[in-house]
Formats: structure tokens, sequence, C-alpha cells
């Protein structure tokens, strides 16, 4: 499916396409809690329009690198550059702001409030008036396919349909780019499927992607460029087939090669 | 949006107090409209208890300061600089909300049972700030001119209770900002995700809790002539509040009303009857919080039991959800 969508990806792997401005650019990023350096001077950036898979084993530092990204976590060292502004530090809801949309690894819906209340309350952010929030949350409803839910309370919903509502969510922000953390993780083929069109279908209208994904059908399949972690350090960067192929990638990640 | 069952009920609630209105008119019994003007305050300081209680998931055990802040700020501004009531009542709600700002700001960065311990160890210094300084009379308390008119005073009670319940249901059912309350109440991490600071929506939650508090405490103040430290500072007027809020169901409009006129009603048949086991009352007053914690979850808030109770679809749990197509059977009460 994405082999069209790949083929503007350039073989230099540290650039982003097209030498356009970087919509993101994380420099020489460091996380430390305590004695444990979760990210360790990583640094990549991100082309407007570019779905970026960030990937690695368990504990390799990208839900911390997320959370660095997003504002919940200050960097120890080093910058995150956002549409050309540093943005390090700020909190969550100031970038939210600025056009930073993120999903949760373990999805956090508001369980107690039906699936069209959860929208709408990140509809808020662009329309203050409610007529505005609820009717742009509907066409959010429409495209995450959760319309025939509306009603009901968040807490009712499958697995499927809360990382659905918690794209949802992010999406009512009117992001211009999007941290998608493991929304394909624990859906079955099917949902796979409907999942990874709908992030492609983001992409065609101009929001720019990094996604942490287990799933290796996936993660290749959708992204543009693969960033790979390792103990908190980057150790690959590149089109997804040059990563597979990467010596130390496929040692650190997908096991030791047999000769 | 406007859900008709929701506009249904505002109107109820019109009707109501438009009855409310006429009560004085063809009533003249002096006793009665007493007891009906204090069943006023109960509801008006229900409903304020529920903005932080119910919306934003914070139990204020300091609610009373609020109460006793506007008491205190009405009779000294009308006792010691002769300033007219009406003038008098507004100073006690704007002192009121500074006190919320300063109260809130650090409180409400604490969670769960540190902000009920927090707020009630504030609300307690203010109570004894109030009875060791000589300005407030100290445990003498205060003596108001009495101004002799009941009538005056259950429409003014009414007035400030009507329009707290119409004011909280606009901008808590209605404008976003009730919404907004919720997604703090229900998670604080993922509301800051899409664009909410939850620290400047608690703070301003509880300076909307603060003003009506406190203009029923000027209100009081006047219409009793008589205040002290724990007639209007006191832990009683937090706790009853609470158990009428937890008792009438908690993150409702209606639920709050509910509750006050229960437990307004039991607690006056106390009085008249019961009064030489005034122990018993405050027995009663913490079984029926236990009782209604466990029996009514419908009433009580905690996450666990919010939970469960979407999870069942009970009524109650959050009215009418908004929007077109909703059917007003599926989640009415």
């Amino acid at each position: 499916m994405p082999a069209d969508l790949r083929a503007a990806v350039p073989d230099a792997p540290a650039a982003p396409p097209g030498g356009a401005e970087p919509i993101l650019e994380v420099q020489h990023l460091s996380k430390v809690f305590g004695g444990l350096t979760a990210v360790n001077d990583v640094s990549f950036r991100l082309a407007p329009g570019e779905i970026l898979g960030l990937i690695g084993p368990n504990g390799a530092g990208k839900t911390t690198l997320f959370n660095v990204i997003s504002g919940y976590y200050a960097p120890t060292r080093g910058r995150v550059l956002f549409q050309g502004q540093d943005v390090s530090g700020r909190p969550p809801y100031a970038l939210a702001r600025r056009g930073i949309g993120r999903t949760f690894q373990v999805v956090k819906p508001f369980a107690g409030l039906t699936v069209l209340e959860n929208v709408v309350i990140a509809s808020f952010l662009r329309h203050p008036r409610r007529a505005q929030a609820e009717a742009q949350a509907w066409r959010v409803l429409e495209t995450t396919g959760l319309a025939d839910r509306a009603h009901l309370p968040a807490a009712s919903l499958t697995l499927a349909g809360r990382k659905r509502l918690e794209i949802g969510k992010a999406l009512a922000l009117e992001p211009s780019f999007l941290l998608l953390d493991e929304v394909v993780a624990g859906l079955n083929p099917t949902e796979t499927d409907r999942t990874m069109e709908l992030i492609l279908g983001l992409r065609a209208d101009g929001i720019s992607i990094l996604i942490v994904e287990h799933i290796m059908r996936v993660i290749m399949g959708i992204s543009d460029r693969l960033v790979v972690l390792n103990f908190g350090q980057k150790i690959a960067e590149g089109a997804p087939r040059d990563v597979a192929r990467n010596p130390s990638v496929v040692q650190a990640y997908l096991g030791k090669e047999q000769e | 949006m406007a859900p008709v069952s929701k506009d249904r009920r505002l109107l109820g609630a019109a009707v109501v107090c438009a009855a409310l209105f006429c009560v004085p008119l063809v009533l003249h019994d002096t006793f009665f409209l007493r007891v009906l003007t204090e069943a006023l305050m109960w509801i008006g300081l229900a409903l304020s208890f529920d903005v932080l209680a119910g919306y934003t998931g914070y139990l204020n055990f300091g609610h009373s300061a609020f109460f006793g802040i506007g008491a205190y700020t009405t009779a000294l501004l009308m006792m010691k600089a002769h300033w007219p009531f009406p003038l008098a009542l507004l100073a006690g709600a704007v002192a009121a909300a500074a006190g919320a700002l300063l109260i809130g700001l650090p409180t409400l960065r604490l969670r769960g049972a540190y902000f009920a311990i927090a707020t009630w160890a504030l609300a307690r210094a203010i109570q004894q700030f109030a009875l060791v300084s000589s300005f407030t009379g100290g445990p003498d308390g205060m003596r108001l001119t009495a101004y002799l008119n009941p009538q005056y005073f259950y429409f003014v009670m009414l007035a400030v209770t009507g329009g707290t319940f119409f004011g909280l249901w606009f901008l808590l059912e209605r404008a976003p900002f009730g919404l907004k309350l919720k997604a703090v109440r229900e998670d604080q991490e993922s509301a800051k995700a899409l664009g909410l600071n939850p620290t400047w929506l608690k703070l301003q939650a509880m300076v909307l809790a603060a003003l009506p508090t406190a203009l029923l405490g000027g209100v009081f103040a006047y219409w009793v002539t008589f205040i002290d430290p724990s007639s209007t500072l006191g832990d009683l007027v937090s706790d009853q509040a609470l158990v009428m809020v937890v008792f009438g169901g908690m993150g409702t409009l209606i639920g709050p009303v509910l509750g006050a006129v229960l437990m307004f009603a039991f607690k006056t048949l106390f009085w008249a009857y019961l009064s030489a086991y005034e122990v018993l009352y405050i027995i009663i007053l913490g079984a029926v919080i236990a009782l209604s914690v466990v029996f009514l979850p419908d009433g009580a808030l905690g996450f666990v039991l919010r939970r469960r109770r979407t999870r069942r679809q009970a009524p109650g749990a959050d009215p009418a959800p908004a929007g077109p197509g909703l059917a007003p059977s599926e989640k009415e009460a």
C-alpha cells in the first residue's frame, strides 16, 4: 500500500525530505531520572507532512522522548524546536495550543463522560463556542468511525474504540503535528488496517506524524523514515528498508542475525 | 446544542422559583418563612459546594471559610464603616473570591485527601484568627443592627440561591466551562494534552464556589443579626453542605438541591423534637455520609464508584449528553 507514499523519501538519512524547514527538530536531547538516563543525546528532524516512525526495544526511551516533546517532562539537556521555536519545557496545554497533539500509550478517556463529550472538550481549543465545537467533534467522530457510539459513556468502548477515541481527541485539537504512541498495539488485523488507513489519511491532510509502534508490519508500512532508539540512544535513522538491514538495528532490536 | 430535556428541566426550576417567590404573598407565618429562608440558604451552600466536589472532583472542607469571610466582611463593613447592606454584601463576595485565589493557589495542586486536609486546616486557621482578633469581637462574636423583616430576607435569600442555581446552570451545564472541569476531574494529565490548564480551571472553579457562598454568609449575618466564629466559620457549615451534596448526588445541580431539602427537613425536625440529644445529630450526619457512599453510589464521588456507575449506565451519573439524535429517555433519571 504505502510504496507510492514512500517514493519521495531521500537517501540521505539525516536531512528530512525536500530540504524544507522541519516542523519538529530535536537537538541533543537528554532526559535523566535520578541515575537513569532514559534519553541520551538524541537528535532528529521531522519534515512537514512526514511520518517518522520511532522504534526500539522496550525501555529504549520512546515514551520518555514523547513526554519530553509533548511537554510532560522538561528535558535535562538539549532542545525541542517546534516550527522553528524553542518549546523545551513548555507545559503540555501550551504546546497543544501551538498545534501539537498526542495520544497516550495507556489510553486515557474521560471515562465518566460520553464519547462525544470527550471529543468536544478537545474541540473547545479551536472552537470556543459550544455549537461549533460540537459540529467539529461530530466531524472527528465520523473520521474516526465513532459517530454511532457518540452518546455512549467512553468507559463502555472496547480497546479498539478507546484507541480511536484517543486519536479523535488529538485530532479535534486540529494539530499540525501528531504524536501517536502505540495506537495499533492490541488491535486485531482488520482494526489495524483501518487505523493505518486513518493515519495515512491524516498525513494526506497535511499533518506531520511521529509514531511509536511495535508491530513491524505497521511501522514499516506507513513510515517515511525510521529513528531507532536503544538504551536511550539513537542507533540508526533512515528509510525503513535500510534500517531493517542495518546490522546494529538487527542486533539490538530484531535479534542477532544468523550468518 | 441545547438539548430539549435540559431546557425542560430549566423551565421546571424557573416554575419552582416563581412559586417560591409567591410564598410570602400568601403565607404570613413568620416561623415557617424563617424555616424556608434557611432552607434556601442551605440549597445555595450545597450548590456552591458541588462546584468543586462534583464537577471538579475536589472535596473542599474549607467551604465554611468562604461563608464566614462573607459574613464577617458584611458585618464589619456595616457596623464599623456604616456601609449600606448591598455594598457590604458585595464586598464580602469580593473578599471571599480573593481568599479563594489565595487558598486555591497552593492547595489545588494537591490531590484527594491532601486537598481536603489542607483546606480543612486553612479554614480552622481562619476560624482561630477570628476567635483571637479583637476587631471581630473574638469569641463573643458580632452583633448587627437588627432589621426585623422576615419577608425581605426571604426574598434576598431566594434571589441569591436562585441566581446561584441559574448562574451555575449556565456556566456548568451549558457553557464549555463545566465540561472542561469534568475533564480535569476525570483525568488531569489527559486534560493537559487537550490544551486545558488544570490549575487555572480549578482556581476559577474555587472562585466560582466562593462567590455565592460569601453572599449567603453576608445575608445570613444581617438576617440572624449575630455571628460568631463557630456559627459562620465552623466545621458544621462545610460538613452539612458535604452531606447534602453526597446524599443528593454530586456533579449535578438537581442533586444538591434535593439533598439540601431532605437533609434540612431532617435537621429542622431533629432540632424541634430531639434537641436534647445534640451529639446524636453529628453521629447521624456521619452515618448518612457513610451509607450514601456505600449504598447510593450515584450520589458519591470517587474514581472507582464513578467508573462502576458509568459501566452500569445508571441514571444521574451525568445529565443527558448533548447533541443531535439523542433519545431523551436513554440517560434521563
